[in-house]
C-alpha cells in the first residue's frame, strides 16, 4: 500500500533580480523596465520521483540547498509542483512551525478552535480533544486569557500540543521537534512513537543525523535538486558524510573547520572550530595519544546569562563517540556575550584512533532549546599516533578508542610477590 | 503531461481520502475537485467567518452598531448634498430612504471589494506554513459583509416605517438580487484578491475604483437621469452589472414595483459568467503563491 508518491516531479522558482542601477539614466525608467527583465530560474528539484510504503518511517536529508525545504512544502501543499504529480492517500499533517494561525486577541481556548480547524479538525473533534489538548499543554489556569499574554514556552506548547493531537494518516515532520524543556521534549517524542507504532507513516526531513538513523527505517539523500542515494539509514548517511568531506577545505595553515552552512538570521551561531597544541598553535595534524585543544568560536548578537556549548564527535554511521558539553555535561554555565566567544576544550591524550570522523557542534540554552546545532560541521581525519608498545597501530576499523590501561599478567607460582611480571605493559 | 500513469493499489483498497496535486491547468473542469473540498472545509468557512466578525466587532468602541452607521452617516451626507442642494430627483420616494436603500446594497458590495484585497497577503503567514483552500480568506470577507447587511437592513425596514412607505410581495425579489449580488462580490473577491499578491501596488488603487465605481451606477440618483446623457454613453454604462442590482432593488423594496427583469438578467448573466474565470484565475495565482508572498 504506498501513501505517498511522487512522480518526475520538478520545481523551479523565478527570482527577479534588481539590476544594476544605470547612474546615466532616470530611476523612473528603471522602475518601470523592471517586469520587462526576464526573471532568472532556479530549479530546486529536478524530476523526483519516490514512492513511501504504509507504516514506513522514511528519513530525507541533504545539504541545505538540496531541496529539501521544497518537498516539504510540496507534500504539505503549500506550493504546487511546475511538473509532476504528487499523490497522497489520507490525511497528513505536517509538525512544523507551531502556532501558526494564533491570534493575540482571542483566548488560548478560542485560539484552540481556530487553530486546531485551519489544521483541518472538525468542530465536534475539537471538542471532544479540548480537554485533553490543554492538559497536554499545561496552560490550564490560562485557558481563557488572551494569547498575546502567554510566555513564549506556553505558547510553543500549546501549538504544539494542538499540532499532536492530529490524528494523521501521513506525519511530516521537521527540525521543529527541539522545542520546550526535556520533560516536554519527552512528551513530544512519546506521542510520535505512539503513532509510530500504530502505523502512521511518517516524513521526517531533518539536519539531525542521528535521530533520522534512530526514527526512520528508510532515507533519501538529496544534492542541488535530485536523489542521489537512496535505502538504508547508516549506508545513506555515510555516503552523504563522505560527499561532504571531500567538499570541506582546510584553510589558515592547519586544521580548522569554518562553519559550512552560515545562516545570518541565527542569534547564535558557532563560526569555527580550531585544533589547537599546547603552545595555542593550530596543529597541521591530529594523531591518536595528541594533546589538543578544540577552541570552539561562536558570534552572539545578544547577551546569554547561562549557555550551553556542546562539541561531538561521531562515526560516519552516525555512532556518537565523543559529545561533551558544560551543560549539561560538565554542570557548569558560560555566559554568552554579544560578539565573539570563545572557549577551549581539551584533552591530554587525544582518545580516538586513526580514522574519519565527523564534528559536530551545538550551543544551547541547556534543557530548553538549541540556538544553533550542525551535525556535520566538518570532517576530522585523526591520523596514527604510537600510544601504546607494540607494533601494531590502532586504526578506527580495528578499536576507535585509544584509553589508557593496563595489563595485569599473574606469575603461575607465586608466593605474595606483587602482581607485575615481565611482560605487563604500562601505557603512558 | 502523459495520464498513462499505472497506480499500483487494487481498486477498493483504501477508505482514504486521495488527493493528486499537480500544476493547474487551463479548463474550468479542474475547478469541480476545489468545490468538493470546500465543503470539506466548511466547520472552518464557519470558524474564520465568526472570528472574522467577533475581531471586527471587539476592536472598535461602536462594536456591532457600525454596520448601521456607515449606511446611515453616508445617506445623511448624501441627502444634505443632493436633496437640499443639488435637489436631484427620486422616484417619488422621501430622498432620504431613497438614498439609503441604494446605499444599503452598495456598502455590503463596497465592504467586500476594500476588505477582500488583503485577505491573502494579510494572512501570508498562514499561506506559507499550512495547507487549506486559500479562497476561503476572502469568502469569509464575503460573509462578514453579509452580515453587516443584514443587521443594517433593518434599519431600512425601521424607516419604512417611518416614512409610511407600504411593503409589497414585490420585496421578495430581493432574494435572488443579494444571491446575484453575492456571486458578483465573491467574484470580484476572488480577483482583488489573487491581484494584490501578483501587483502589490493594485490595492492602492480600489479606493479611487470604488468611488468612480459607485458614481456610475445609480446609487444616489435615479437611473431615469441617464436619460439625459447620449445613446452610445447609455448602452455603455448599462452594461455595469452593479446598475441592474442596485437599482432594482431599490424597486422592489421601496417603491414596490416588480423588478426590470432585463437589467436583472444582465447582471445576472455578468454574475454567473465571470465567477469561474475569477475562480481559475484565483487557483493559478494560488497554487504558487507561497512563494511570492
Amino acid at each position: 500500500m504506498i501513501d505517498i508518491s511522487l512522480e518526475h516531479v520538478s520545481k523551479r522558482y523565478l527570482i527577479r533580480q534588481e539590476a544594476q542601477i544605470d547612474q546615466r539614466r532616470p530611476a523612473v525608467l528603471h522602475k518601470l523596465l523592471q517586469p520587462l527583465r526576464r526573471p532568472h530560474e532556479f530549479w530546486a528539484l529536478r524530476d523526483i520521483s519516490f514512492e513511501v510504503q504504509r507504516g514506513e518511517a522514511l528519513g530525507i536529508i541533504g545539504h541545505n540547498g538540496a531541496g529539501k525545504s521544497t518537498i516539504l512544502k510540496l507534500l504539505a501543499n503549500i506550493t504546487t509542483p511546475s511538473s509532476g504529480e504528487i499523490t497522497i492517500n489520507g490525511r497528513l499533517s505536517a509538525l512544523i512551525e507551531v502556532g501558526s494561525g494564533f491570534h493575540p486577541e482571542l483566548t488560548g481556548r478560542e485560539n484552540i478552535y481556530l487553530s486546531a480547524s485551519i489544521l483541518g479538525m472538525k468542530r465536534t473533534e475539537i471538542t471532544r480533544k479540548l480537554e485533553s489538548i490543554v492538559e497536554f499543554a499545561g496552560i490550564h489556569e490560562f485557558i481563557d486569557t488572551p494569547v498575546k499574554r502567554y510566555s513564549s514556552g506556553m505558547y510553543v506548547r500549546l501549538g504544539f500540543s494542538i499540532a499532536a493531537h492530529l490524528e494523521p494518516d501521513i506525519l511530516l515532520l521537521d527540525e521543529v521537534l527541539a522545542v520546550g524543556d526535556a520533560a516536554f521534549q519527552a512528551k513530544c517524542l512519546k506521542r510520535i512513537k505512539q503513532l509510530e507504532l500504530a502505523g502512521t507513516t511518517i516524513v521526517f526531513i531533518s539536519h539531525d543525523l542521528y535521530s533520522v538513523k534512530r526514527l526512520c527505517s528508510r532515507v533519501l539523500l538529496l544534492e542541488s535538486g535530485r536523489i542521489i542515494a537512496s535505502g538504508d539509514p547508516g549506508e545513506v548517511i555515510k555516503t552523504y558524510t563522505h560527499a561532504s568531506r571531500i567538499a570541506h577545505t582546510e584553510s589558515r595553515n592547519g586544521l580548522s573547520f569554518t562553519n559550512p552552512n552560515p545562516d545570518p538570521d541565527l542569534q547564535f551561531e558557532v563560526e569555527q572550530v580550531d585544533v589547537l597544541d599546547r603552545a595555542g598553535r593550530l596543529k597541521q595534524e591530529l594523531r591518536t595519544g595528541d594533546y589538543v585543544r578544540f577552541r570552539i568560536v561562536w558570534r552572539a548578537k545578544e547577551y546569554l546569562e547561562d549557555g550551553g556549548v556542546e562539541l561531538g564527535m561521531y562515526t560516519e554511521n552516525g555512532v556518537p563517540l565523543i559529545r561533551y558539553s558544560n551543560q549539561p555535561i560538565s554542570g557548569f554555565d558560560i555566559a554568552f556575550r554579544p560578539g565573539l566567544n570563545t572557549v577551549d576544550l581539551e584533552f591530554q591524550q587525544f582518545p580516538l584512533t586513526a580514522g574519519d570522523y565527523i564534528l559536530s557542534v551545538g550551543l544551547s540554552r541547556p534543557m530548553i532549546a538549541w540556538l544553533h546545532r550542525n551535525d556535520n560541521f566538518g570532517a576530522l581525519t585523526v591520523g596514527q599516533g604510537r600510544i601504546f608498545n607494540g607494533e601494531y597501530l590502532l586504526t578506527s576499523d580495528y578499536s576507535v578508542m585509544a584509553v589508557p590501561h593496563r595489563w595485569i599478567v599473574p606469575e603461575p607460582d607465586l608466593d605474595d610477590r606483587e602482581l607485575t611480571a615481565p611482560g605487563a605493559v604500562e601505557i603512558l | 503531461m502523459t495520464n498513462d500513469i499505472v497506480r499500483n493499489h487494487p481498486a477498493g483498497s483504501t477508505s482514504r481520502k486521495q488527493k493528486v496535486i499537480r500544476a493547474i491547468g487551463f479548463s474550468p473542469r479542474s475547478l469541480w475537485p476545489s468545490l468538493r473540498e470546500l465543503r470539506e472545509y466548511g466547520d472552518l468557512i464557519f470558524t474564520l467567518s465568526v472570528h472574522r466578525i467577533k475581531v471586527r466587532y471587539k476592536q472598535s468602541a461602536l462594536g456591532i452598531s457600525w454596520a448601521i452607521l456607515q449606511p446611515l452617516s453616508l445617506m445623511v451626507i448624501y441627502t444634505a448634498l443632493f436633496s437640499r442642494v443639488a435637489k436631484i430627483p427620486s422616484d417619488n420616494v422621501p430622498y432620504t430612504i431613497f438614498a439609503f436603500a441604494g446605499l444599503l446594497p452598495w456598502t455590503y458590495f463596497q465592504s467586500v471589494l476594500s476588505n477582500s484585497t488583503n485577505a491573502l497577503v494579510g494572512h501570508s503567514s498562514l499561506i506559507t506554513k499550512v495547507y487549506f483552500p486559500r479562497e476561503i480568506l476572502p469568502l469569509t470577507y464575503v460573509i462578514a459583509g453579509l452580515f453587516d447587511f443584514l443587521i443594517a437592513s433593518s434599519i431600512l425596514i425601521v424607516m419604512m416605517i417611518y416614512y409610511r412607505v407600504p411593503l409589497t410581495a414585490n420585496v421578495f425579489y430581493t432574494i435572488p438580487l443579494i444571491v446575484v449580488l453575492t456571486l458578483f462580490g465573491c467574484s470580484m473577491a476572488l480577483l482583488l484578491s489573487a491581484s494584490q499578491v501578483r501587483f502589490r501596488d493594485f490595492g492602492v488603487a480600489i479606493p479611487l475604483l470604488l468611488q468612480i465605481w459607485m458614481f456610475a451606477t445609480p446609487v444616489v440618483y435615479p437611473l431615469s437621469s441617464i436619460s439625459a446623457l447620449p445613446d452610445n454613453v447609455q448602452r455603455i454604462y448599462l452594461l455595469n452589472p452593479m446598475v441592474g442590482i442596485i437599482e432594482n432593488f431599490r424597486r422592489v423594496v421601496v417603491r414596490g414595483l416588480p423588478p426590470d427583469f432585463h437589467l436583472l438578467s444582465m447582471s445576472a448573466l455578468v454574475a454567473v459568467v465571470v465567477l469561474p474565470m475569477a475562480y481559475l484565475y484565483f487557483k493559478r495565482v494560488v497554487a504558487t503563491a507561497a512563494d511570492i508572498i
